[in-house]
């Protein structure tokens, strides 16, 4: 496979990889996250930095209002907020089906 | 596969409970954006077009507990708080200790009442109980369902007072409930319950005191707790919290009837309140000798009478209530500091009761005035507020029109003139309820909004000018009406000037209470005060005069008037006092002045700022305002530059200060706290007289002299001491 090499070229060239260019896609769509506590966010995908530390806008936090589920959830907004990665469990993103083949199709290029 | 750890946990809500949008699902990117941060350079940011680098460093970081107010820690919710058992009812099977903690929560109640009146958030105060929420739950056990009641209720009504009063200051946290449950069915009931717990207890403690002949009688009544030796004891602790809690919200209810017409009934309470809580400080030894959890921690910070921690309380419940950031941490007052706050709440509710509420503006600006002097806290400053101006009115009795009028010393007939219906007439009925509210604000926001509304009264003065004019020419026909609007209009706008310069006077003056001024700036601060009043001086004259000049017109004839004019005349009181007041600051700044010249000491110097540039820092809204008009650094450097201590006239300010007060004391006879300030004033002319006679016989021939300025007899004039070093 010419993956690692592609990439390697491609930024030679100064050009984004394509991991880089699907995630720039995902920029303000709606993302789900889930928390090392049991909590979750959701909210609009603001930026994501190496260390893939992510920032929601306008986000809503949501919790189980006992810790066995399962059990009613709770929500609150709460605005801009930064995820820690060291904190994050899991990272959904809200798409249809078409965008969702296409996003594997996409990534299996890598 | 790279699925995020955690990612089965997440499938099982992400089903039923975040919905994803229509049509669409939720896919898992973990893995695409961990290949995605591997392939970003170091600097380098995934983001879209609008993307604002310094609104996003605005973002509240998860899991930070400085700035995440969600982070579990105890529990999830209040419910599963409660059904671990956090909050148990009853407390204990064993009746001695269920009322030992119920006497325990009674007390941590008012720790956290305290702690939120001076700041705290409801959520980490009162409402880190747990029995506040779900009332229901409490319902069998009487004594502490009613004093849940009777908590909820007073919050309520504190909250509606303060937001009622709008005082937006800092405080304003103390309002926001964020969804707590401040009010509950059933709240307005409280007082009938507590008086039946009332009964209840007053026959329990009757019956443990009876002699052991009569106990036979009383036995039918089922003592509060076990132990039958301690039974007096405790139902007198209980009895004594109750009781203040009874008594503490019907001041709260008086306070607010209209008009002040619950005034004298909150005096009652208040004395009530008081005597309450002499009694609960009483029960802390007998409580602490009985605690089950023997001596703990800190005498200081323990937050009951006993000493025990209180069961059922968590502030981290909340946390999610108390703001959309976690507030500051805040320490609980401790118990016997909760009590002294208290005290002290109480003493200024009873002065403000205490005051007569004849709705004259003078009697009003004194009252919101003097009340300051104790320092009064945000519940006790609402409360003034609330007092001073209801539904419009002055002390909810006269309309804003008809105190201006009497103020202005106009004619009783004048509150009825149509010229009151005119905007600018109104806006100054506004500009009057802003400087009630500004008057009843902390010290530091008040000077801070005195200075901004000094502007606002210049205008109206000009926008009243404009609209007598109008009036003038328009409605007013007659000469009769001409000559009654030409009175109402020249009254009205010396009236506005007089309380304009009363403004600038108290902006200055409370620099003094603020620490706002260093000592070498005192020369230019007494330079304005004295230039002010010296304005408020001529403006009162006026009034006068003109009211005096209005009134003879009407009643003499014309033959008799030359000749009263010079007989009746006597200064009035409190134009004397102003012309003490200009005295003692006149000499104050030659005094400053002489030691700048001569002494080369208090000079206006430093690194950063030169003289000029703190004169306009500290005078700039007045200069704006144009108060008085063409007072400037030049006019005070011209002023000061060559006064020297052998100026002859200097002499004599202290000691015309000193001979006012002399004789203004017959004037205030009947006013001690008039005589009071008398005496403050007389001390300082006195010995600033001292003091300057020895400067001037000494001089700069002794360079040992060390001379110091300090607020020793007043808080606004200091007094000079000369000592040798």
């Amino acid at each position: 496979m010419d993956g690692p090499d592609r990439e390697a070229v491609e930024k030679c060239d100064g050009s984004e990889s394509n991991s880089v260019a699907i995630a720039k896609k995902l920029i303000h769509g709606r993302m789900l996250i889930g928390i090392k506590d049991g909590r979750f966010f959701v909210g609009a995908f603001y930026c994501m930095d190496k260390q893939g530390n992510i920032i929601l806008q306008d986000a809503v936090e949501y919790r189980s209002t006992r810790r066995s589920s399962p059990s009613p959830m709770e929500h609150r907004g709460v605005g801009l907020i930064l995820i820690p990665s060291a904190c994050r469990t899991s990272c959904h993103v809200d798409c249809s089906v078409q965008d969702q083949l296409s996003l594997l199709s996409l990534d299996h290029h890598d | 596969m790279a699925e995020a750890d955690g990612g089965g946990d997440a499938k099982a809500p992400l089903s039923s409970s975040i919905p994803s949008g229509k049509d669409t699902a939720w896919f898992d990117v973990s893995s695409l954006l961990h290949r995605a941060c591997h392939d970003l350079q170091n600097d380098e940011l995934i983001t879209g077009e609008n993307f604002n680098l310094f609104a996003a460093m605005s973002a509240l970081e998860i899991m930070d507990p400085k700035m995440d107010s969600g982070i579990v820690s105890t529990y999830y919710s209040v419910d599963e708080a409660i059904e671990n058992g956090a909050a148990p009812i009853p407390l204990s099977f064993d009746r001695t200790s269920d009322i030992q903690c119920v006497i325990d929560i009674m007390d941590h109640f008012l720790a956290c009442e305290a702690t939120w009146h001076k700041g705290g958030s409801l959520a980490q105060t009162v409402f880190s109980c747990t029995y506040l929420f779900r009332p229901e739950r409490t319902s069998s056990h009487a004594l502490l369902h009613s004093f849940c009641r009777v908590i909820r209720a007073t919050c309520s009504a504190l909250v509606s007072a303060v937001s009622d009063a709008r005082t937006n200051e800092e405080e304003d946290l103390f309002t926001m409930a964020y969804g707590l449950p401040l009010k509950a069915n059933g709240d307005e009931k409280c007082l009938s319950m507590i008086h039946a717990v009332d009964e209840t207890l007053c026959r329990q403690l009757k019956a443990c005191k009876a002699p052991v002949s009569k106990k036979t009688v009383l036995e039918d009544i089922e003592p509060l707790q076990t132990h039958l030796d301690l039974e007096e004891g405790f139902c007198k602790a209980v009895l004594c919290r109750i009781r203040f809690r009874k008594h503490f919200y019907h001041v709260l209810t008086c306070l607010r009837k209209p008009q002040g017409r619950g005034l004298e009934l909150a005096k009652k309470h208040i004395i009530s309140c008081l005597s309450e809580l002499d009694s609960m400080l009483n029960t802390e030894e007998f409580l602490r000798h009985n605690s089950a959890c023997g001596t703990v921690g800190n005498e200081d910070e323990k937050t009951t009478a006993s000493g025990c921690q209180p069961v059922g309380f968590d502030s981290t419940l909340n946390s999610r209530s108390a703001a959309p950031t976690p507030p500051r941490a805040i320490k609980l007052l401790s118990w016997k500091k909760a009590v002294n706050y208290f005290q002290k709440l109480l003493h200024d509710l009873d002065v403000i009761c205490s005051y007569p509420l004849d709705p004259v503006f003078d009697g009003a600006m004194r009252f919101a005035v003097d009340v300051q002097k104790f320092q009064p806290d945000l519940v006790a400053r609402a409360h003034i507020q609330l007092l001073l101006v209801q539904d419009g009115k002055l002390y909810g009795r006269e309309s804003l029109f008809a105190v201006i009028c009497k103020a202005a010393l106009l004619p009783e007939g004048a509150k009825n003139h149509d010229i009151q219906k005119t905007e600018s007439v109104q806006q100054l009925g506004q500009l009057l309820v802003t400087l009630f509210r500004v008057l009843c604000a902390n010290t530091a926001w008040q000077r801070r909004k005195l200075g901004k509304i000094l502007q606002d009264w210049r205008i109206i003065y000009v926008q009243l000018e404009l609209a007598f004019r109008k009036e003038f020419g328009e409605a007013a026909s007659t000469p009769v009406e001409q000559d009654l609007l030409l009175t109402v209009c020249k009254h009205i706008l010396i009236w506005v000037e007089e309380q304009t310069y009363w403004i600038a006077l108290r902006f200055l003056m409370l620099g003094f209470e603020l620490e706002l001024y260093s000592t070498d700036e005192y020369c230019m601060v007494y330079w304005y005060i004295y230039i002010i009043l010296i304005k408020l001086a001529e403006k009162t004259h006026l009034k006068i005069m003109l009211s005096n000049d209005s009134s003879r017109r009407k009643s003499k004839k014309k033959k008799d008037f030359v000749k009263d004019v010079g007989k009746d005349y006597q200064v009035p009181p409190v134009l004397q006092l102003l012309q003490c007041y200009t005295y003692v600051a006149q000499g104050l700044m030659m005094l400053l002045a002489s030691l700048r010249n001569e002494n080369k000491i208090f000079l206006c110097q430093g690194p950063f700022n030169s003289e000029h540039e703190r004169f306009v820092q500290h005078f700039e809204l007045l200069q704006k305002a144009c108060l008085p008009d063409h007072a400037s650094f030049f006019s005070f450097s011209e002023t000061v530059t060559n006064i020297r201590f052998a100026t002859v006239s200097m002499h004599n300010c202290f000691k015309d200060a000193q001979k006012i007060t002399k004789d203004l004391r017959g004037g205030f006879a009947n006013d001690p706290d008039r005589l009071a300030e008398l005496r403050q004033i007389e001390q300082v002319a006195e010995h600033n007289h001292v003091a300057l006679n020895l400067l001037c016989r000494l001089g700069s021939l002794e360079p040992s002299l060390k001379i110091s300025f300090d607020f020793i007899h007043h808080p606004h004039f200091v007094t000079a001491s000369v000592k040798r070093s």
